[in-house]
């Protein structure tokens, strides 16, 4: 029947579909794409979290039972770690921040003797969906990691040698969802750095990699449905922390080292500029302005400038916290360029777009209201961004799962069920019993915090990354050295 | 800046508090929207299709031009007692989720009702009535517990208490004009719990009870009314009576009590963020206006027809602001938009000798949109079947009835926008039943 279907073309599928009973509108769905479909979480990719990923709720709406993924043990805290950490809020002292709460262990899947239903890979950008065909469990960047948990495709094992959409194809399957793009963008927020080509993928490199994946993955029969890439201005990591420092009467603005668009000229005591309106201060800016960095003399700080991220050649990455205007509209402006990209490449598939940008976007300004229960995008309170302020929460993880199911059923004219919100909503995510919960202590979003999370997110790739030193560089006029990478 | 309606009317303010008293609860909404038909056991019997017939205190309510031709003073008490048989909702994704089945509390509530007619000339008389033409008494079980609504609203209280004092001339011996004044006493309650996510689970926990409350006595709103009754002949009566809409701005305060959720660092933030005491917050509803016309026909053998359309102009209620003065943020703002409804009724009475058993029907239309439906006040079509029964004399008599109204299922699923993100499909049945007496001097 399908090698009939198949050789009649796209248009016979889609009668097919029509004719089927709705609970066997799909027989298989993969999912392609990077840590927001793997399920990450808290920095983490573990059990716990990945039973709550976009897919997995997807796939219990489609009623397909058999939906595996590379589940990973959840292990508690240890001294020290043996695993990547899984972030959660702690307390300190009497506030709330975040710190580690369980860590990564070991595969619980990996003698499955097919591909994961579920092949979001950490880590990477669309290009790696086709590039990355070798993983080292041991070494490389974090999708090269991530690809040996996720693809197998290490010496000696079946898999050895495929990428993603190889094993994808392999599965046979009739639903894709390809929700990548994040990654070719995200390390410019969580490096403070918008550097094309460095930690931004430049918009027709982007069409390529788009490219070569759909013409892997689209053939007749196969339905494609793709997320977009959302704002990553507008996640926590960018939002939580403000560019202002109340004070009696007013506010005044942080210190930076300015940048090109924002040259400096300090004026004594303090070492940075006011940073403009419009600059974005990123998370891990938290545990420097607790230590007066930023944080002008006069107001008691140390007049140092907080680290903007800097670009040594010929591959070093020197991450900092903030986001300068003409670099916040960078981003933004490539976001809507993939996007664009995405809309086109999917509806010359015949395949739908999940508009998650603007679900996004609409959620940052109004939030989300369930049965009187009001979500917001606000950093731990708000219930739909994990505690590294970049992944969502279960309950995101669900929101994004029900966009992509109305999409589905307006777009493609179908009746998936949308999941019930009940259980994510009330039952508490925390690490199983064994896992320890760590509170006490001095904790911010450190930045040991910081490399972990910028490693997970793709800014490890090609180039190293050194931190910034404690006392943060002095500028000149014109900011930071920013040397495009060749 | 919103008006304050205050009357002070000493007499009438120590009758009121008696009958504030005893309105335990509330009035339950057993006619469209949130208004309140059942008054007089003689009219409940009869479909409520009342505005067309003359001759009994309850046409102060109904029609009071219908009052014109009575020559004694009469007065007449009733009693209404009101229950929700059957309140439930089947939940539906994606919240509360198919799992979930929520009843509404099914306590008997009370309301009393009472009419007193004046003749002054033989063709002036004057018309005094007490009764609640609007009610709401929704209170959800396990409020505070499994009730998956409990942050829309578990308990929604609209309580409204009428004076109306009216006029009636008869213009020719066939024709009586009414006009009158009407003075309604209010308060809305509202009770819900505050979520908050707890940050170190990431779980959705109740952290404070919030309730808001106006006092009956303090609250309220002018209003006015015109009515008319023809007898073209003896035994055909036609009835008109139009009620204007009233405006009602409430004063009232806010009672904000944590919940503790067992975590000491959530709970003191949660504590810090609670208003301290008994902040104002400030509402208003727009009572609508209403039109009753109805017919009256003696079809011999002591046999009655009576037949009544009645229409509400409930599309002045269209949205539901709560305003915090003090308490920037905190604002409510629900839209409503309501449209106007009808209802049809019909009832008919079979006298024997001073014995008389009545039957009725009515049919009445919810004003209420889809996406509004919610648990703070879930309206529907109904379809509503009344009987009874009364012994009368020229000088004294009782009557008692039974209306049973059957609710249709109303059923709000996805993709259909709601207010709340809260699904699920709303059951009602309710059981009013009325008596009263009248005396004639």
């Amino acid at each position: 029947m399908k090698t009939l279907l198949r050789s009649l073309g796209p248009a016979a599928a889609i009668l097919a579909l029509a004719a089927a009973p709705l609970s066997a509108q799909f027989t298989h769905y993969v999912a392609l794409g990077d840590s927001l479909t793997a399920g990450v979480e808290g920095g983490c990719l573990v059990q716990r979290n990945q039973l709550a990923s976009f897919p997995a709720v997807l796939a219990n709406a489609l009623n397909q039972t058999d939906f595996q993924q590379p589940l990973v043990q959840e292990l508690g805290l240890t001294n020290p770690l043996v695993g990547a950490p899984c972030l959660g809020a702690v307390l300190s002292g009497s506030s709330i921040t975040v710190g580690p709460i369980s860590q990564m262990g070991g595969p619980l899947n990996a003698l499955l003797a097919r591909p994961y239903d579920n092949l979001g890979i950490p880590g990477a950008n669309v290009g790696d969906l086709v590039t990355l065909t070798h993983g080292n469990p041991n070494g490389g960047s974090t999708a090269v990691r991530f690809s040996a948990l996720v693809l197998r495709n290490v010496p000696g094992s079946p898999f050895d040698g495929m990428n993603a959409v190889t094993e994808a194809n392999l599965l046979g399957p009739d639903l894709i969802t390809l929700w990548a793009g994040s990654n070719d963008i995200l390390s410019a927020a969580t490096a403070g750095l918008f550097l094309p080509g460095v930690t931004a993928t430049p918009p027709d490199v982007f069409e390529d990699n788009y490219a070569a994946v759909l013409e892997n993955i689209a053939v007749p029969g196969r339905t494609i449905v793709a997320g977009n890439v959302p704002d990553v201005t507008a996640i926590p990591f960018t939002t939580t922390v403000p560019a202002r420092i109340t004070i009696p009467g007013g506010s005044v603005p942080v210190l930076g080292p300015g940048n090109d668009a924002y040259p400096c000229e300090p004026v004594a005591p303090d070492h940075g500029c006011p940073v403009p309106d419009g600059t974005l201060v990123t998370l891990p800016a938290s545990a420097l302005l607790a230590q007066g960095i930023g944080v002008p003399v006069a107001l008691g700080g140390t007049g140092q400038p907080l680290p903007d991220g800097q670009f040594i050649p010929p591959a070093t990455v020197v991450p900092g916290v903030l986001l300068y205007p003409d670099e916040v509209a960078g981003i933004e402006e490539y976001i809507a360029d993939y996007n664009a990209i995405i809309a086109a490449q999917i509806a010359g598939v015949g395949g739908a777009v999940v508009d998650i940008n603007a679900i996004f976007d609409d959620i940052s300004a109004h939030g989300f209201h369930l049965g009187g229960i009001n979500l917001s995008t606000a950093f731990l309170s708000g219930g739909i961004f994990s505690a590294d302020g970049v992944h969502p929460s279960s309950i995101g993880y669900t929101i994004i799962a029900n966009a992509f199911i109305q999409t589905m059923n307006v777009e493609l004219g179908l009746e998936i069920p949308t999941p019930d919100f009940s259980h994510v909503l009330f039952t508490p995510n925390v690490p199983p019993s064994g896992a320890g919960v760590r509170g006490g202590g001095e904790w911010h979003y450190t930045l040991g915090m910081w490399r972990e999370l910028l490693e997970r997110t793709g800014a490890a790739r090609g180039f190293s990354i050194e931190m910034p030193s404690a006392s943060a560089p002095r500028p000149g006029r014109g900011g930071p050295r920013r040397v495009v990478r060749d | 800046m919103r008006q304050r309606h205050r009357v002070r009317v000493p007499g009438l303010r120590l009758a009121l508090m008696a009958a504030a008293a005893a309105l335990l609860v509330s009035a339950n909404a057993f006619s469209s929207g949130f208004q309140v038909m059942t008054h007089g056991a003689r009219a409940s019997g009869m479909g409520l299709a009342y505005a067309g017939i003359s001759g009994d205190p309850t046409s102060v309510f109904y029609n009071p031009a219908g009052i014109a031709w009575m020559n004694h003073f009469e007065g007449y008490l009733g009693v209404n007692f009101l229950t929700r048989t059957e309140g439930e909702l089947a939940g539906a994704a994606p919240f509360p989720g198919s799992g979930a089945l929520e009843t509404m509390e099914n306590n008997w509530y009370f309301f009393p009702d009472g009419y007193l007619v004046l003749p002054l000339t033989n063709e002036l008389n004057v018309g005094v009535g007490g009764f609640a033409q609007y009610g709401l008494g929704l209170k959800w079980d396990n409020p505070n517990t499994t009730f998956t609504g409990q942050f829309i609203s578990q308990n929604s209280v609209i309580q409204a208490m009428d004076t109306n004092l009216n006029f009636t001339y008869r213009l020719f011996p066939e024709l009586a004009i009414a006009a009158g004044v009407d003075y309604r006493f209010s308060k809305v309650q509202l009770e819900r719990n505050q979520a908050a996510v707890n940050p170190f689970n990431g779980a959705v926990v109740p952290v404070a009870h919030v309730k808001l409350n106006s006092d009956l006595l303090e609250n309220g709103g002018w209003g006015w009314n015109v009515a008319l009754m023809f007898k073209p002949v003896q035994s055909i009566s036609i009835g008109a009576s139009y009620r204007s809409k009233i405006d009602v701005d409430y004063e009232g305060e806010a009672t904000f009590t944590q919940r503790p959720t067992g975590n000491a660092a959530l709970d003191a933030i949660v504590a810090a963020s609670l208003p301290p005491g008994n902040p104002p917050v400030l509402t208003s509803i727009a009572f609508p206006s209403s039109l009753n016309l109805g017919v009256g026909i003696e079809l011999g053998n002591q046999w009655l027809l009576s037949l009544e359309a009645d229409w509400t102009e409930w599309s002045r209620f269209q949205s539901l602001a709560i305003i915090f003065p003090t308490l920037p943020g905190r604002d409510i703002f629900r839209p409503e938009l309501w449209e106007d409804s009808w209802a049809y009724r019909a009832g008919l009475e079979k006298g024997f000798g001073n014995w008389a058993v009545r039957i009725g029907y009515y049919y009445d239309n919810t004003p209420q949109p889809d996406f509004d439906v919610s648990p703070l006040l879930p309206d529907s079509d109904r379809n509503v079947y009344t009987a009874g029964f009364g012994y009368n004399t020229e000088r004294w008599g009782f009557d008692l009835a039974a209306v049973l109204l059957k609710f249709k299922e109303r059923a709000i699923l996805p993709p259909v926008p709601q207010t709340d993100n809260y699904y699920g499909t709303y059951k009602e049945t309710g059981l009013v039943l009325t008596a009263g007496i009248r005396l004639a001097l």
